[in-house]
């Protein structure tokens, strides 16, 4: 029992992590349907840039702020330059975030060096609490705390708010809802830099995490982001939570009981749901 | 257009490129561009298979690497396993083939039934599976150190090998063009420009493009033949990602939905590789050559938004249009294949 609170704890956590990234994604690809592999870019770039204000000003906090502000920024960047010429055309999408995909992580290797970086935990998110075989680690805690903070506003913002409003329509029909007197480009600009942000602030999430950050990590939570967004059904966001808590369970159950399948696990998931639920786990439309 | 002449301008451009390559190993001095090259077509064999799904059928696949990897890994371990002799070579290529082919007709018919991004995804998955097989399968693929092998004697000469692998391009090429010119490879550009539309038509188009994911899939088998013994190495990389991506910028780079894009892809992706990572030892600006290959990719989209030969096609017909008839600018407007690929 203990050791399953334990690895329940664990898994919890990792998809919260996931479903922060994913949250992002869910924005991008999901509601706006633009197929953003530079987002595992803005990602790294979000990791490496907050630890930067961490370590420079020591808090925590301004850490973050410090990734969300870069994301925010690197997705303004991004949508101009390289989506806006691109929008509905899925294969020229592909090429060119690929590419801006490179140029990111490489130049993040320009800026801050080729090696990965350690980072700790700040003080007092470090340590864990123990109630007797369960050891509750803190920054675990406070990823999963988190996690459904963030669920809960993007939930309230979409659904009760007049810009999420906007946003949904914006997906249904964009001309319509140009027709009727707004600006869609610019809705559709700052949704995909919040969702960078996103992606951004779970990078940062993710640092202490992991223990270390380094270029390469933005492809392989890229793919994790996008196969969460798949599972649980496209641009639907307690989809992706429930997606993102799935695959974190499944990898940490099965990396302890059945270790060898551990690498396939998610490839296997997502194959399970694509056959038998293409139009994702938890939604009821019936579409795919 | 009529009935296709022998001595058109296309085929004699063909025909002296092919006897300009016959002739490059005499001519390059070098030993490194003569591997190159052969990189480069064996490259050009996997993107131009690429292509028949995502430039003729409209599918975006991401599991092509599986195909490439299968077929390197069945000749490398036949060729480990029996004699390195020519005979095993081609007794792997078959067989590579004919298993390619059947695992191509299963995830087809699995896969298929789905839409553009789940079908994207799926063959993700299912290529991920392989490549986690081919990781823990150690005793026989010795997982992700790989192993070397003896290629047959023949091959030692690479200039014979390059031949080899000229050869084995041109007739992929032929083979291939033969295919998507067929009634069969026209109902597959119907599947691309309308599925709904073919469908109502009387076609079933999940048996069509299974058929295309199966000589897709074939196709990708050879190239990987050629690549395990170019390399006389193998191991898992074979089976990642960076393979269907590759293959997948070669062929959006070059230009979807013609024969010739992936070739002339491969070739500016393989020689930008060589020459921007060669300059990295001269100049130290060039040490992050990545960057500038990605900044490629992006102004390639911005300039070739048909990819390089689409776009110079485009430009070759309004150019051709505007001298025979300057009344009728329209008249090249359907070739222009701008239609959206995954939907």
């Amino acid at each position: 029992m203990d050791l399953f609170i334990n690895l329940f704890i664990n898994g919890l956590a990792t998809g919260m992590l996931i479903f922060l990234l994913a949250s992002g994604l869910t924005l991008i690809f999901g509601l706006m349907d633009v197929l953003n592999f530079a987002h595992g870019g803005l990602f790294v770039w979000g990791a490496y840039s907050g630890i930067f204000a961490y370590t420079w000003s020591g808090s925590f906090i301004v850490g973050i702020l410090g990734a969300i502000v870069t994301g925010f920024v690197l997705g303004w960047v991004t949508e101009k330059l390289i989506i806006t010429p691109v929008y509905g055309n899925h294969v020229q999408q592909i090429l060119i975030t690929l590419g801006f995909m490179l140029v990111l992580s490489e130049l993040i290797k320009v800026v801050f060096g080729p090696n990965g970086i350690p980072v700790e935990v700040p003080s007092y998110l470090a340590g864990s609490w123990e109630f007797g075989e369960v050891i509750l680690i803190k920054y675990r805690i406070f990823i999963i705390f988190i996690g459904f903070v963030i669920f809960g506003i993007f939930q309230y913002v979409l659904k009760k708010t007049k810009i999420g409003l906007i946003v949904r329509a914006g997906v249904m029909d964009k001309e319509m809802v140009q027709v009727l007197g707004i600006n869609i480009k610019r809705v559709f600009l700052f949704v995909f830099m919040t969702g960078s942000a996103m992606a951004a602030f779970g990078g940062m999430l993710m640092a202490p995490y992991s223990g270390v950050i380094y270029a390469e990590m933005g492809m392989e939570y890229a793919i994790l982001g996008f196969i969460v967004v798949v599972i649980g059904g496209m641009g639907s966001f307690s989809g992706s939570l429930m997606a993102a808590i799935l695959v974190g369970l499944a990898g940490s159950f099965m990396a302890y009981y059945v270790p060898y399948l551990s690498l396939a696990v998610n490839m296997i998931l997502m194959a399970i749901v694509l056959i038998f639920r293409p139009q994702g786990l938890f939604t009821n439309a019936k579409e795919g | 257009m009529g009935q296709e002449k022998y001595y058109s301008l296309k085929n004699v451009i063909f025909l002296i490129i092919i006897i300009a390559l016959i002739f490059f190993p005499y001519v390059a001095d070098s030993r490194t561009l003569t591997i190159l090259m052969t990189q480069v077509f064996i490259f050009s064999i996997l993107a131009m298979s690429y292509d028949i799904l995502l430039g003729y059928t409209g599918i975006v696949s991401f599991g092509h690497a599986m195909f490439f990897g299968i077929g390197a890994y069945t000749t490398a371990i036949l060729l480990s396993m029996y004699d390195n002799t020519m005979m095993i070579f081609l007794i792997s290529i078959i067989v590579g083939m004919i298993f390619t082919g059947f695992v191509s007709f299963l995830v087809g018919l699995l896969t298929l039934r789905l839409k553009s991004h789940f079908f994207a995804m799926l063959t993700l998955a299912i290529s991920g599976l392989f490549l986690v097989v081919a990781e823990k399968w150690r005793t026989v693929t010795k997982g992700n150190d790989g192993f070397t092998f003896r290629a047959p004697d023949l091959f030692r000469d690479r200039v014979f090998f390059y031949f080899f692998v000229l050869v084995c391009l041109v007739v992929a090429f032929l083979v291939l063009r033969r295919f998507v010119t067929s009634p069969l490879g026209k109902v597959l550009i119907a599947v691309r420009e309308n599925e709904q539309r073919t469908r109502s038509l009387g076609f079933r188009t999940l048996h069509y493009k299974v058929i295309a994911s199966i000589v897709a899939g074939v196709v990708a088998s050879l190239s990987g033949s050629l690549y395990a013994i170019s390399l006389r190495f193998v191991n898992t990389s074979v089976m990642s990602m960076d393979i269907t991506l590759d293959a997948l910028l070669m062929t959006i780079i070059g230009g979807v939905g013609t024969l010739v894009g992936p070739i002339v892809g491969s070739f500016v992706i393989e020689i930008a590789q060589h020459y921007l990572s060669g300059l990295a030892n001269d100049y130290p600006i060039f040490e992050r050559w990545i960057i500038f290959f990605g900044m490629l990719y992006i102004l390639v989209v911005i300039f070739f938004p048909k990819g390089i030969v689409g776009t110079v096609y485009v430009k070759y017909l309004t150019w051709k249009s505007k001298k025979s008839r300057p009344q009728q600018p329209k008249q090249s407007v359907p070739l222009v294949k701008d239609k959206e690929r995954l939907e």
